[in-house]
């Protein structure tokens, strides 16, 4: 008995310690891109947490017009590319959960496997297919490759929610007297809507991030933030405060995504492990 | 509402057979229950007329029109499933009010409003229209499937499946009594599915018994329950379950002796019997006793002498387990009394109300002539 209370006690004092620490290690390194952001090139070096913050590296990243497209396309493509896959996803993942035919696994097994290869493995001959085809350097070429990132998510946490969904439940609406159509959007579709939520922010947020694509696939007139980023890493001097800035702006996105859905976000991707 | 006609179906899944050459016809208007063990093919059967699976071989008929490819949206049924199968996310109102917001069966939504008001307060569950079914205890979620059900207005066929399975042992035995109460509201054909036996006797117009994809046998209740087809059946009705005892049966003059447990008893002459005693000497039967036709005497003459293996205590009687030579029996006693393991207990059985069963277990005849006048109606 005495030794539980001391294990207890040693614990109050030691899970807090630890989890600070735990949590210094995670968050330090945002946290000095934070203060990198605002600092002027000649305190760079010679400061560490005191320091006169200024606006001048943001102001130069966002003016010039470089950034700010780049930006922009990002959202176009990262939006775009999510459309797509949920409206495609929802009901490949949907067939999956509720149709019978013939080499069904092996289809759920090769979509899934997408996301395995490395994707500096495929993006030579996509190079060179894309030229062909005219996708180079084209928002519907890198929409379209993207779907090799997104599109299995969606189906893979999508098709989970489906086979949770008791097919009772359509089976009642269809002898209630609904057709498909009415079934699917009434009934199935706000069931799986933490699902599709959840997956669609995840899906965004690798589409966003992604940088081997828009690096080969691209050139000229489209460009992401991932890339355009690149610049700052000039050969003769790093711009370590300009590199800090677009970085942080280029987080904004998702931050605010994840904030606004944070509610649905937990309860989404967990939802379907639990049978009720 | 509608006469409801298999002929000939089977339906397997994958290995499994679910259906096997099911021939049964319910008549309109009935209220007829399908009683067998888990797997036996109820569900199944339901979910054929449903249209929610289509038969792979036979013929399923709708008042004798071919309904196999009618769509479930468009053969006019109602269903009560399971595992309730309620809309997680409409309220008790929209849950009840779903089937009439179709397109199928449209109404107007101050009528609607009339009608859930109506059954809901008939199911007792009127104060619960505002809360989701995850709100709901199990027996209140049970009403609602059961009011999405009966808002229906003389579909083709009501087909319910286990509505009590998942209910308190209390609750089934309430339900049970006021499902019998409401019979009268489901103005059409009734399909009851159960597990249970006394639901099947006591609710049924007929029942009908299914095992293993094959319907087994099909009668009022009392058929089933004095003159089931096989010892199968007999087994599957009552509780405790029936004993079934080896015996000879011997032709005499005036009467057979029927030979058990050591014992001679005299019976009359019987038609069907005679049919079956075709040859000289003894023949081999299986009698079948319930447990509440066993009576405990002092041991006087015509008593059977055993030794108590077992004694259990079920709702108000006990079922008191005896060995008597190589048989196991089983006996109803009242639930004051007092046993004790391996004393000497001295039964009599009451040879009127026993079934008799030939070598392969075939149902030959029930020596309590009264009930033949069933068989007659």
């Amino acid at each position: 008995m005495t030794t539980e209370k001391n294990e207890t006690k040693i614990g109050k004092i030691i899970n807090p310690i630890l989890l600070t620490i735990y949590s210094i290690f995670a968050l330090f390194p945002l946290f000095w891109m934070v203060l990198l952001s605002f600092k002027r090139n000649d305190q760079m070096f010679n400061t560490t947490f005191i320091f006169t913050p200024t606006w001048d590296n943001f102001k130069s990243v966002l003016s010039g017009g470089t950034y700010a497209k780049a930006f922009l396309d990002s959202l176009i493509i990262g939006f775009g590319s999510v459309l797509i896959a949920v409206v495609v996803g929802v009901l490949g993942a949907y067939a999956l959960a509720r149709y019978e035919f013939k080499g069904k696994e092996s289809l759920a097994f090769t979509i899934l496997s997408f996301k395995f290869a490395p994707e500096i493995l495929v993006v030579l001959p996509l190079f060179m297919l894309y030229q062909r085809m005219g996708l180079y350097d084209t928002y519907i070429g890198l929409i379209w490759v993207y779907q090799l990132i997104v599109l299995p998510l969606i189906i893979w946490v999508l098709r989970g929610y489906f086979e949770d969904i008791p097919v009772e439940i359509e089976q009642a609406s269809q002898l209630d007297g609904y057709n498909w159509f009415q079934i699917f959007f009434k009934r199935v579709m706000p069931l799986a809507g933490p699902g599709v939520v959840a997956s669609a922010l995840l899906g965004f947020i690798f589409a966003w991030n992604n940088f081997t694509f828009p690096l080969i696939l691209t050139g000229f007139d489209i460009s992401t933030v991932t890339v355009v980023s690149l610049n700052y890493l000039a050969s003769d001097t790093v711009q370590y405060g300009q590199v800090a800035a677009a970085a942080l702006i280029s987080a904004l996105p998702a931050i605010i995504l994840t904030i606004f859905i944070q509610k649905h976000l937990v309860r989404g991707l967990s939802f379907g492990a639990i049978k009720q | 509402m509608a006469n409801i006609e298999f002929q000939a179906v089977t339906k397997k899944f994958g290995n499994t057979i679910a259906l096997n050459n099911v021939n049964v016809e319910i008549k309109d208007g009935e209220f007829f229950v399908l009683f067998g063990p888990a797997g036996a093919g109820k569900t199944t059967t339901l979910k054929t007329i449903a249209g929610l699976e289509i038969p792979d071989e036979g013929i399923v008929k709708f008042d004798g029109k071919i309904i196999n490819t009618v769509h479930p949206s468009k053969r006019n049924i109602s269903m009560v499933f399971e595992n309730y199968a309620l809309y997680p996310n409409l309220t008790v109102f929209d849950n009840i009010a779903s089937p009439l917001r179709s397109p199928k069966h449209k109404k107007e939504e101050e009528e609607i409003k009339k009608e859930v008001v109506r059954i809901t307060t008939m199911l007792g569950i009127e104060k619960f229209l505002d809360r989701l079914p995850s709100q709901l205890s199990n027996g209140q979620r049970q009403r609602v499937a059961l009011g999405r059900s009966l808002i229906r207005e003389k579909p083709n066929a009501f087909l319910l499946d286990e509505p009590l399975a998942h209910l308190d042992a209390k609750l089934r035995n309430q339900m049970r009594t006021e499902l019998k109460g409401i019979k009268s509201e489901f103005k059409s054909t009734v399909v009851y599915v159960t597990h249970d036996f006394s639901e099947a006797l006591s609710l049924g117009d007929r029942v009908g018994i299914i095992n293993n994809g094959k319907i087994l046998q099909i009668g009022i209740p009392d058929e089933i329950y004095y003159m089931p087809i096989n010892i199968f059946v007999a087994k599957l009705i009552g509780e405790p379950e029936i004993n079934i005892i080896e015996a000879k049966i011997r032709s005499r003059r005036n009467e057979y002796q029927i030979f058990m447990m050591n014992n001679n008893y005299s019976i009359e002459k019987d038609e069907v019997l005679e049919k079956f005693l075709s040859q000289e000497g003894e023949n081999s039967i299986q009698v079948g006793i319930r447990p509440d036709d066993l009576e405990i005497t002092e041991g006087n003459e015509g008593s059977i002498r055993g030794e108590v293996i077992g004694y259990e205590v079920s709702g108000n009687y006990s079922v008191l387990t005896l060995t008597i030579d190589e048989n196991i029996v089983r006996v109803k006693v009242p639930i004051e009394s007092k046993y004790n393991l391996g004393e000497t207990v001295f039964i009599k059985p009451n040879i009127e109300r026993t079934l008799i069963f030939d070598q392969d277990g075939n149902f030959l005849t029930c020596l309590n002539k009264e009930i033949f006048a069933v068989r007659e109606r």
